[in-house]
């Protein structure tokens, strides 16, 4: 288990990242949010002992880590940098070797981990002729040597299309058992995959818990889009208005009304019971984009 | 030092990054060009056989060597770390269970091996066709070579450090260029200069001492103490007191180790407070 205790990063008066109590338990997934500037790679940069903190401090299994505790921690530590730039002149495999023998792993884990990744047939190309999704997965590669027991992935999707994420995502599925943390700016896409999700902004944690927590905190109202018969918009209209905990939003051919979570039931209830004044109604839960808006 | 391993590995990647450099070889290629240019042109005239030709070869040599070897070593390291740094393959390294101190000898290990490589590329050749044609003494001759080495690793060292303080890949080719230029010519022209305005009643050894900031004169004056009389192409070197050759080769040696140390100090001081570049 790994915990921030009070710790914080500032780089001269500017403060990245505000004294900070975090808890990332064994085995689970946590995904790190914020908009560019946030403090996500800060953080990540703490958590794997690339910035030492400017008050406060980490403890990893109960021990603040000195160097050698930082060399320990290391062996079983997987790092997937935002933005890496391999060795061009070399090709995949001979990249991965290097890295092996960084981290004393047994060459002969460097191909199947090759294979795991999809990059076997080109792992004797240079990686210069790599395109984007194929350095991303050598990237994971040599952070997945050694068989880490922890996994900080910085911006892992960051720059790859529909497909890339979804080969990416495949590719996490075979981890299993591990502590995995992820950076990104694309909430609903990593959301699916972690356990409890972080959002940062301007260096602070706004909110922490699980995807159904951050909705129950951030508390936004659904939206709900009323299709009115032709000649039933003004009587339903009237109606809508006279429920006090629902609130009109815009009418364009259609009623969109925005209702408290806790009032949802309640509504949908008496609108049901106004009769066959409308043809359709399409309920609308806030995005985790807007979670993330609401919150930093 | 925990991991001899990792270091050894380190060295070993930036060895192999070093020799596909398509640069290292072209002026490793020229060098070889001029070397035996010099040996031809040197020998031709006179028919040159025995050790006084011998040595006014070497010392034409020598005095090439001291315009190039400091060039191509500056130029070489000018971008070392910092270029890693830029690729984010400093930070990703330094999550794997090495040191930064492993990184950092590691990777100078490996510039200095590759310059080695061209090094021995550019002089031994020529170096063969001297012992086998002209009287040049194949011992001195390999001195030499090791004298080229230390002075090539010297300048490494220095480029090392002007790479951390440049903290620019692009601005370290720039300040490693000016430092050539203020090395290989612009430290003895001042000299000169002092010597003029003083009337050349400077101390003997004061002036000695003078040449020993400058390695480029401490290679000249190792290799007028090796190659003697006939090394007068060597400059200043040849109005220097003569210095212990154990005392010349150990400031050529701090020239290298002094530089490194304290490249690697700046490195662990800008690293632990996230500004090395």
């Amino acid at each position: 288990m790994i915990r921030f205790e009070g710790t914080s990063k500032s780089f001269g008066s500017i403060e990245a990242l505000a004294p900070l109590d975090l808890e990332i338990r064994d085995g689970e997934w946590l995904g790190v949010f914020g908009r560019n500037g946030s403090g996500k790679t800060t953080l990540l940069r703490l958590l794997v002992g690339l910035s030492q903190p400017t008050s406060g401090h980490i403890r990893i299994d109960g021990t603040i880590p000195g160097p050698e505790d930082w060399r320990a921690f290391r062996r079983s530590l997987g790092f997937m940098p935002e933005r890496v730039s391999l060795f061009d002149n070399l090709s995949g495999e001979k990249t991965l070797r290097y890295f092996a023998r960084l981290k004393q792993v047994d060459q002969a884990e460097v191909m199947p981990i090759l294979e795991k990744v999809g990059l076997a047939e080109a792992a004797r190309r240079k990686t210069s002729e790599y395109s984007k999704g194929m350095r991303q997965r050598l990237n994971l590669a040599q952070a997945l040597l050694g068989d880490p027991k922890f996994l900080v992935l910085d911006e892992p999707i960051e720059g790859l299309d529909a497909h890339g994420v979804r080969d990416f995502f495949e590719l996490l599925k075979a981890v299993t058992g591990r502590t995995v943390v992820f950076s990104s700016h694309r909430l609903p896409l990593i959301s699916r995959v972690v356990d409890r999700i972080c959002i940062l902004s301007q260096g602070k944690v706004n909110a922490l818990g699980t995807e159904d927590e951050l909705y129950e905190k951030v508390n936004l109202p659904v939206r709900i889009v009323i299709h009115p018969r032709r000649d039933k918009a003004q009587a339903l209209t009237a109606a809508v208005n006279q429920l006090d905990f629902a609130s009109l939003v815009s009418q364009n051919g259609r009623l969109v009304v925005s209702v408290a979570q806790k009032d949802k039931l309640q509504f949908l209830s008496e609108l049901l019971s106004l009769g066959p004044e409308m043809h359709d109604i399409r309920i609308e839960e806030p995005s985790l984009e807007e979670v993330l808006l609401e919150t930093t | 030092m925990k991991r001899p391993d990792a270091v050894w590995a380190i060295a070993r990647k930036e060895l192999s990054e070093r020799l596909r450099n398509r640069w290292i070889w072209t002026v490793s290629v020229l060098v070889l060009a001029a070397t035996i240019a010099i040996a031809f042109f040197s020998a031709t005239p006179v028919g040159v056989v025995g050790a006084h030709g011998g040595g006014a070869i070497l010392a034409s040599i020598l005095n090439l060597a001291v315009y190039l070897v400091p060039l191509l070593a500056l130029v070489m390291g000018a971008g070392a770390i910092i270029d890693e740094k830029r690729r984010g393959l400093l930070d990703l390294v330094l999550t794997y269970p090495v040191s930064s101190g492993e990184y950092f000898l590691g990777t100078f290990i490996g510039y200095a091996l590759a310059l080695g490589i061209a090094l021995v590329t550019s002089f031994v050749p020529t170096g063969i066709v001297l012992s086998a044609t002209t009287g040049v003494d194949i011992q001195q001759y390999a001195l030499l070579v090791v004298l080229v080495l230390a002075l090539g690793t010297s300048f490494l060292a220095l480029s090392f450090l002007i790479s951390i303080l440049s903290r620019d890949p692009a601005r370290g080719v720039a300040t490693s260029v000016l430092v050539w230029i203020l090395a290989v010519f612009v430290f003895d022209l001042v000299l000169v200069g002092i010597l003029v305005g003083f009337g050349g009643q400077i101390p003997e050894t004061a002036f000695g001492v003078m040449l020993l900031l400058n390695p480029t004169d401490v290679f000249r004056l190792i290799a007028f103490t090796w190659v003697g009389s006939a090394a007068s192409p060597l400059g200043l070197a040849t109005v220097s007191p003569p210095f212990p050759a154990a005392m010349l080769v150990s400031v050529l040696v701090l020239w290298a180790v002094v530089p490194l140390w304290l490249s690697h100090r700046l490195f662990q001081k800008r690293l632990a407070m996230d500004k090395l570049i």
